[in-house]
């Protein structure tokens, strides 16, 4: 299991499109993929789950893979994040 | 190209249209290829500059009143010229006569005239409607079709996916099917109608029993003839990479006959209730067309919610908070 902590560094925050691009990706991926925000714990493979998170610009999420390929999941998500999404 | 014999319209239309034939039944072997229709007036009158031969030539009061004030050699001149053109068919309105130069010319030339009783603008608006018909574009497509609420959905997907098994469940929940396995798509101005190829009636195969009468089975309110359609829902077996639409923001359109309507990708898998969802993409539909738009709606308040946040974070940070 992996654990990691990342900020929204995109202005609008995790909207849908980011919220779409993160299952997208997860779901490709073997491995259990949760986030937590604050006392939230979701699925990161459902877009309800996701958007429920509701996480703002500046806020912080905590990204846990548990699975056969979690390495691999936690560093797609982590440049998905750093990337901003594509947005500023 | 599309086309009628002048024989096979003046046989099935001669009572909606009030026609008579006056020139000989040789002269009716000629085909109508255009679905538009002329008023010769200028023509008779000389003038053959855009001169649209190829229609069906409407002759009203104006057209055989000017014939009728003509000299009988100016008439014949006039008529001659007008003749030389390969022009389909005639028609006179309002059950008028003709000179009988006319009649006597046509039959020389092989001009079929036809006589309608209807005025000239019944007829033209009439005839129009109908060669609209005629030579609407139309295809044909493998996909079943059915009506759910009042929303034409065309189920399309390969063979053995279940799309009459998915019609016929739809069927059972009182909605109604219209064709299954070949669709007739007929273009009209902006939109699609869809209807069976042949009037045998609502049959259907279901594999493993052969063929069922889906009107004898479950009545008269379980079928209808035709509808406007209005989404297309591709069936196809569930893969685990496809990108299949999660929130609903983006809509995807197919493009038949020049007419473009939206397309939904839907994964099927074994045990899952086909038929509830397309009511679910039924309803949406007709939610969308009332101006709401749930991803949209549900989109914006995560939006709102975003920003409200961000900037109270902001404002407590910057106070030191």
């Amino acid at each position: 299991m992996i654990r990691k902590t990342i900020v929204i560094e995109n202005k609008l925050g995790m909207h849908a499109r980011p919220a779409t691009m993160i299952v997208k990706i997860a779901s490709k991926f073997r491995s259990e993929f949760r986030i937590i925000k604050g006392d939230m714990e979701i699925n990161g493979k459902s877009i309800m789950g996701v958007m429920t998170l509701a996480a703002e610009y500046g806020s912080e999420l905590e990204l846990i893979a548990d699975g056969v390929d979690e390495e691999y999941l936690i560093r797609e998500i982590t440049e998905l994040f750093a990337s901003k999404f594509g947005e500023e | 190209m599309k086309k009628i014999s002048v024989k096979d319209f003046f046989n099935t239309k001669k009572k909606e249209f009030s026609l008579s034939l006056i020139t000989h039944p040789q002269t009716m072997e000629k085909d109508i290829t255009n679905e538009f229709l002329h008023r010769p007036g200028l023509a008779f009158s000389g003038y053959f500059e855009r001169f649209a031969y190829k229609r069906i030539q409407i002759l009203g009061e104006t057209e055989i009143s000017f014939l009728q004030s003509l000299k009988d050699e100016d008439l014949y001149n006039s008529i001659k010229e007008v003749f030389v053109y390969d022009i389909p068919c005639m028609i006179i309105t309002k059950g008028l006569s003709i000179p009988s130069q006319v009649e006597y010319l046509a039959n020389e030339m092989n001009i079929p005239i036809l006589s309608s009783r209807l005025t000239t603008d019944k007829l033209y608006h009439a005839l129009r409607r109908y060669l609209g018909d005629v030579f609407a574009p139309s295809k044909t497509i493998h996909g079943t079709f059915v009506d759910v609420y009042g929303v034409g959905i065309i189920l399309t997907g390969k063979s053995g996916i279940g799309k009459s098994e998915c019609a016929l469940d739809l069927v059972e929940r009182g909605r109604r099917l219209i064709t299954d396995d070949v669709v007739k798509i007929i273009a009209k101005d902006d939109y699609l109608i869809g209807t069976s190829t042949n009037n045998y009636g609502h049959f259907m195969e279901v594999r493993g029993v052969g063929l069922i009468d889906v009107q004898r089975m479950y009545g008269i309110q379980a079928v209808r003839k035709q509808k406007r359609i209005d989404v297309q829902i591709e069936l196809m077996p569930w893969k685990d990479n496809m990108d299949y639409e999660r929130i609903g923001l983006t809509d995807n359109f197919v493009d038949i006959l020049g007419v473009k309507i939206p397309i939904i990708y839907l994964p099927v898998t074994p045990g899952k209730n086909v038929a509830v969802v397309i009511e679910v993409v039924a309803r949406n539909h007709i939610l969308k067309i009332y101006g709401y738009d749930a991803a949209k709606e549900y989109t914006n308040k995560l939006q709102k919610d975003l920003q409200d946040k961000a900037k109270l974070r902001k404002t407590v940070i910057e106070d030191n908070e």
